[in-house]
């Protein structure tokens, strides 16, 4: 068979013929079809199985308001199912399968369901799958899930790549019909910058679809030669294959524009783009949809919008059908019966609701037939072309809850109430539903949007075209049915069903929608709902305008959620930050951690150690024996600087700072303002005016944020600058009774000894021949410590320095999982447990707190709730049985009472193996913990299963003198 | 032991790609070092600024360009200043012509400069940058997110730029760079 | 969202971080402020129906503390300050 239907004339190339499968089969169509027309032209009706009755459907539309032929696009990993065949570009090569049914298209095995349908009406589920309880799981859910849905997800990852990107304009035009071209030439001459999205693959709108004469040519004549006039303008961006699909806050629309659909090969470029245009003001010019009437099964294959029926004559140069049936409400409907007969296709009926007459049932199987007129009439049909007038396209308008009001001259719904801010509507989104009209409207609107944003050039003057007539009646349903009228398409809802719900006291529009899911599926009704709210308003005895409007949210059509995903997906999720030491880490042996988006080393693997805690009992080992070097370059670092720096840090730090000394580190505690401590970290002070603070890696951001507060808000006229240097400084501490010695090796002309540079002292200096420095002796190990910074281009040459100079000392690398264990060994705390619930005063940091000060949060942190006697506080625990491995979120509980809340002792916060030790150690809160120092308790933990006895020691498990770092 | 001294390596190894006519290049040669205003000394690091440098303080979507030394506002009351030199002590050759007139940091290390350019530059940007980078003129700047990363564009003409991120996220910011240029040619 | 920044023109929101209410600039000295009014300052904001004074903060570029007035009913943006101007404006110094 070969393109039977195909008929003269139309926008297709007849040159150009492109091959493609359809349910397996081989088929042709032309460069310019869509696979909906190209269905057509080959003979193909049936396309599909309805969502919940498995009915036969074909294609009823020729735009993306098609609700029933739904198909699967692509195989493999690329398909994608629930694509509207009539919005499908063809290609060469394209490959599409119908969808919904068991068993071949034609013969599905899950059409029972129709023979069902007294049962499956609306609320069948809620009301049906009620009892028994049990059954809903094992049973109804299963069975349910199995019949629901329309196509199949490939269950693979989707291999397409998309991308996202950002516009912007003085103008954004929706729409590339009459009314949106108009505009955009307007508003492009007058100067503005303009983009003119539409969703077809051709501008034009229905332009290319109906045998208007715009400005005495060919209506698609005149769009070429608007199109060619916006392109030699520079300051126009024409983009078809482009949805506007959202219009969100402050004039910024979402846009989906279809790159590669269309192509045979991607080339692996995105196959979506999903745009966030940046507007000063938009314009709605999406044109109107079409509706059906209600009779009985209207449904068939074959039964179309008379709209599209002219498409696929006029545009595709595709006969719909050998002897077409009219039925309409509307003039527009009778232009059907017009173009058709110009093309020598047999009109076999005008059937004029507006007249009296009415289509009151079709026949056929599989498509339609024929028709049975009201008065009994048939008359052999094997389309129908039906029109029960047009919708304005309002969707975008309603984005931001404006709801659309009824107008009876345009029987539909046109925008009301306030629109988006920045918005205006032409053309027949707007209800303007004539040619001439249109384009004076949308010419007009461009001008006026030029005007008001203060663009000088002449617009010109609107094209020159007829008003075609228009005189529609609010006709929606034929009377005193036998057969099922559907209402909507997608989601099987028939009249029937409205009645039913208005009955069962759904009086609302919003509750009806819910109830019998009218409009809820992806083409959200398009074609449907006016339809149904005027079948509630007959029901209730009210007007439409009294019935109301559900609204219409984001998406207009539906996008991938790939789209939404763009590039962001596998390793490049997210950014990573990498150390200085990086690339040496990955040389040997690293394992890594994401620490915010740092990666960082956690260990660091030997040959024969057989898991972590091998290499990790290793690293700190040796640190305790001798030196170890771990990469700090992610701790955040602020570089300080003015007159007022040490006044600042005075009221962000809770402990003092004014009086730090020059060449000289402090530890400070930040408290939030209630009082909370919520970051630590160590402060130098470099000169009189010139400070550097280091944050914990996981507050960097938050404190800078902070410190700019405190800066611009509470004290704005204190001389104080900051300027973050955590990625200027490759910092690594060298901590072990062997650090000094081997720093003595690395820095030049410095007096390291303990008098000269004692704990705390921090110095600018250079190292290795006169790369520029700094050191601090600050120690979170407890040992002998040092951190040392060099510019952070120098970072992978020093860490191979230190390591070779090292190698007399056996010097180790250790990661944050060493690190972890060396401060829980000592009594450090960090991020478990400064947690953000937690006091100084609970972290035994309490005589940090000045008295004699205000800073942030010091006034708070003095409340006697937070300074209670029985509070927690910070202890050490080490487990009776010293074999046993402690686990971290254990709650203590006192030997003997119950495991429940009302008796809860506090929480282990941070465990670790202690190679020093040779047992398990932790740290926690326990009430009263510091007065209870040997005291036995039991470390619950049901959710790990573990019950054991503690004894409460001192939180500093190794060197609690603290000898070890002055010495 | 052998004398050891350290070498100073490009974060990106002197990364140099071409895009179908597009090129990407890190420029490691460049120093940065911000410069605060002191409360109240506006005046007198504008003068020093001129004296210095012929430069003028820049507005904040502009840079100001002298010779080869470019500033750029990136606060209300800091500015960095951009200019080839090689060795770590920028932060020092600028002290000398401030003397004193401004708090000076050395940023050199702490930023990716990458330099694009090509005939695909706008379209690339479009995907990477939310600014409105086609209508900045020449010298033009902001500072904003791209691909989630903190970034600032230079425009240095019709189709080039100074892209600045944080240097730690030196392979992510080329990486989302790259793909731009991909994306579009 | 945009954010018309005084100095930059308009913003994405993406750019920006937001903390709340604007009345943080309003921190009373912690060394004469009663418990009560240092917890109010602390705890206690405006819930309004209409316009709202917000501090937002321009992470992603001039680093900039904004106070921007914003309709909570319609999220017009009204106006867009430099926090350190109104909270000099507002008496507050050193």
């Amino acid at each position: 068979m070969t393109q039977a239907m195909r008929i003269e004339g139309g926008m297709v190339d007849r040159e150009r013929t492109l091959a493609f499968s359809w349910n397996g089969r081989w088929m042709t169509g032309y460069q310019g079809d869509t696979l909906a027309s190209a269905l057509l032209a080959n003979g193909e009706r049936l396309v599909g199985r309805s969502f919940k009755y498995h009915r036969p459907r074909g294609i009823f539309s020729s735009g993306s308001e098609e609700p029933s032929a739904l198909v699967q696009l692509r195989d493999g990993a690329a398909q994608e199912p629930n694509t509207r065949a009539t919005t499908v570009e063809l290609f060469d090569g394209l490959y599409a399968t119908s969808q919904n049914h068991r068993g071949p298209l034609a013969f599905d095995l899950m059409a029972v369901n129709d023979l069902l349908s007294p049962f499956l009406a609306a609320g069948f589920y809620y009301k049906t799958f009620m009892w028994p309880k049990a059954f809903w799981e094992r049973v109804y859910e299963p069975l349910i899930r199995a019949s629901a849905g329309l196509g199949r997800l490939s269950m693979q990852p989707d291999p397409d790549a998309y991308d996202h990107g950002f516009l912007h304009c003085d103008l954004l035009v929706i729409g590339a019909g009459p009314a949106g071209l108009s505009a955009a030439l307007a508003a492009s001459r007058s100067g503005l910058r303009v983009i003119l999205v539409d969703e077809d693959f051709v501008p034009g709108g229905r332009l290319s679809a109906e045998t208007h004469e715009v400005g005495g040519q060919a209506g698609a004549d005149w769009v070429a030669e608007a199109t060619a006039e916006l392109a030699a303008n520079g300051n126009v961006r024409l983009m078809t294959r482009t949805t506007a699909f959202g219009a969100f806050d402050h004039g910024i629309y979402g846009a989906i524009e279809r790159r590669t659909d269309h192509l045979v090969d991607a080339e692996d470029r995105p196959r979506q783009v999903l745009w966030r245009i940046y507007t000063r003001r938009a314009l709605l010019a999406a044109g109107a949809t079409e509706r059906s009437m209600a009779f009985g099964n209207n449904d068939r294959p074959g039964i179309m919008l008379a709209g599209a029926v002219r498409a696929y004559v006029n545009r595709f140069g595709v006969a719909p059908g050998r002897r077409v049936a009219v039925f309409t409400n509307n003039d527009d409907g009778l232009r059907t019966a017009d173009d058709l007969s110009d093309k020598g296709i047999e009109i076999t009926a005008v059937v004029d609701a507006r007249q009296g007459d009415v289509v009151e049932d079709t026949i056929g199987r599989r498509g339609i037939r024929a028709i049975r007129l009201g008065d009994g009439r048939r008359i052999d049909a094997d389309c129908l072309a039906v029109s029960g007038g047009w919708s304005p396209n309002v969707h975008l308008t309603c984005h931001h809850r404006g709801r659309p009001v009824w107008n009876a001259e345009v029987v539909g719904f046109v925008p009301g109430g306030e629109l988006p801010p920045g918005m205006s509507v032409a053309g027949a989104a707007n209800g303007t539903m004539t040619l001439a009209a249109t384009i004076r409207e949308g010419h007009g609107a461009g001008a006026e949007i030029a005007g008001d944003l203060g663009a000088g050039g002449s617009p010109g003057t609107p094209v020159e075209a007829v008003d075609e007539s228009f005189a529609a009646a609010p006709f929606w349903h034929v009377t005193g049915l036998r057969n099922r009228a559907w209402v909507d398409l997608q989601n099987d809802v028939t009249t029937k069903d409205v009645r039913q719900s208005h009955q069962e006291g759904f009086r609302s529009v919003e509750h009806l929608k819910r109830y019998t899911t009218l409009g809820m599926a992806t083409d959200q009704g398009r074609t449907a709902n006016v339809l149904g709210l005027a079948l509630m308003a007959e029901a209730a005895g009210k007007s439409i305008e009294e019935t109301g409007t559900t609204i219409f949210r984001p998406p207009y059509t539906p996008v991938a959620i790939g789209a939404f995903g763009g590039r962001a997906r596998g390793e490049h999720f997210r950014p990573h930050r990498l150390t200085p030491s990086h690339k040496w880490a990955e040389e040997n042996g690293a394992d890594f951690v994401e620490a915010g988006m740092w990666l960082r080393a956690q260990w660091f693997k030997k040959p024969g150690e057989k898991g972590w805690r091998d290499s990790v009992d290793r690293e700190a080992s040796q640190v305790r024996k001798s030196v170890g070097i771990c990469d700090v370059t992610t701790l955040g670092k602020i570089d300080i600087q003015g007159r007022d720096a040490a006044e600042f840090l005075n009221r962000v730090y809770a402990n003092a700072f004014l009086k730090l000394p020059v060449g000289k580190v402090r530890y400070g505690l930040m408290l939030r303002e209630d009082g909370i401590c919520y970051d630590d970290g160590t402060t130098a002070r470099l000169s009189e005016s010139h400070f550097v603070m280091t944050t914990t890696t996981a507050n960097a951001v938050l404190v800078f944020r902070n410190l700019e507060f405190a800066r611009q808000c509470l004290w704005p006229d204190l001389d104080v600058h900051l300027i973050s240097t955590t990625d200027g400084w490759a910092q690594f501490a060298i901590a072990g009774p062997n650090s000094r010695a081997l720093l003595a090796k690395v820095v030049d002309d410095l007096d390291l000894s303990n008098d000269a540079f004692p704990f705390m002292a921090c110095a600018k200096c250079s190292v290795f021949g006169g790369t520029p420095a700094r050191l601090f002796r600050i120690s979170f190990s407890g040992e002998l410590a040092y951190e040392i910074a060099v510019p952070a281009r120098f970072g992978d040459s020093m860490i191979r320095a230190l390591m070779k100079t090292g190698e007399e000392f056996d010097a180790v690398p250790y990661g944050t999982e060493a690190l972890g264990v060396l401060r829980i060994e000592k009594g450090h705390v960090a991020g478990n447990e400064i947690t953000g619930q937690t006091t100084a005063r609970m972290l035994g940091l309490g005589s940090m707190l000045s008295s004699s000060k205000d800073a942030i949060g010091l006034r708070l942190s003095k409340r006697d709730a937070m300074n209670a006697d029985d509070g927690m506080r910070l202890a050490g625990f080490r487990p009776v049985d010293r074999s046993v491995i402690l686990t971290a979120g254990a709650h203590f509980l006192n030997p003997g009472d119950p495991a429940d809340m009302a008796h809860d002792q506090g929480w282990m916060t941070s465990v670790a193996y202690s190679p020093e030790l040779g047992i398990s150690v932790g740290l926690g809160f326990l009430k009263r913990g510091t007065e209870r120092m040997g005291e036995t308790v039991r470390a619950y933990s049901p959710v790990r299963d573990q019950d054991v006895l503690v004894e409460v020691c001192s939180p500093h498990h190794v060197d609690p003198d603290g000898v070890r770092q002055r010495g | 032991m052998d004398e050891i001294t350290l070498e100073a390596a490009p974060v990106l190894g002197g990364a140099n790609l071409e895009i179908s006519g597009n090129r990407i290049v890190e420029r490691d040669d460049l120093a940065i070092v911000s410069i605060a205003t002191p409360l109240d000394g506006q005046d007198a690091l504008a003068e020093a600024l001129r004296n210095g440098w012929s430069l003028d303080v820049p507005d904040p979507t502009r840079s100001t360009l002298s010779g080869e030394v470019r500033a750029i506002r990136t606060s209300p009351d800091q500015m960095l200043l951009i200019f080839p030199h090689a060795t770590p002590d920028a932060e020092a050759t600028v002290q000398d012509r401030l003397a004193g007139t401004g708090y000076t940091t050395d940023q050199t290390d702490s930023w990716i400069v990458l330099e694009v350019a090509g005939p695909d530059t706008l379209s690339a940007m479009e995907r990477v940058c939310p600014l409105d980078v086609p209508s900045f003129e020449i010298g033009g700047t902001g500072r904003t997110v791209m691909e989630h990363m903190g970034a600032m564009a230079i425009r240095t003409g019709d189709d080039s730029f100074l892209l600045l991120s944080a240097s730690s996220s030196a392979v992510s910011f080329l990486h989302a760079v790259e793909t731009s240029y991909r994306n579009v040619t | 969202m945009i954010i018309d920044h005084p100095l930059l023109g308009p913003r994405d929101a993406a750019e920006f971080v937001v903390l709340g209410d604007a009345s943080l600039i309003d921190r009373p000295d912690g060394m004469t402020a009663t418990v009560e009014e240092m917890h109010d300052y602390a705890y206690l904001r405006d819930n309004p129906a209409g316009d709202h004074r917000e501090l937002w903060y321009h992470e992603q570029g001039d680093r900039s503390w904004l106070v921007v007035t914003r309709s909570t009913l319609t999220h017009e943006v009204i106006k867009v300050e430099l926090a350190r101007n109104v909270a000099r404006a507002q008496g507050r110094s050193r």
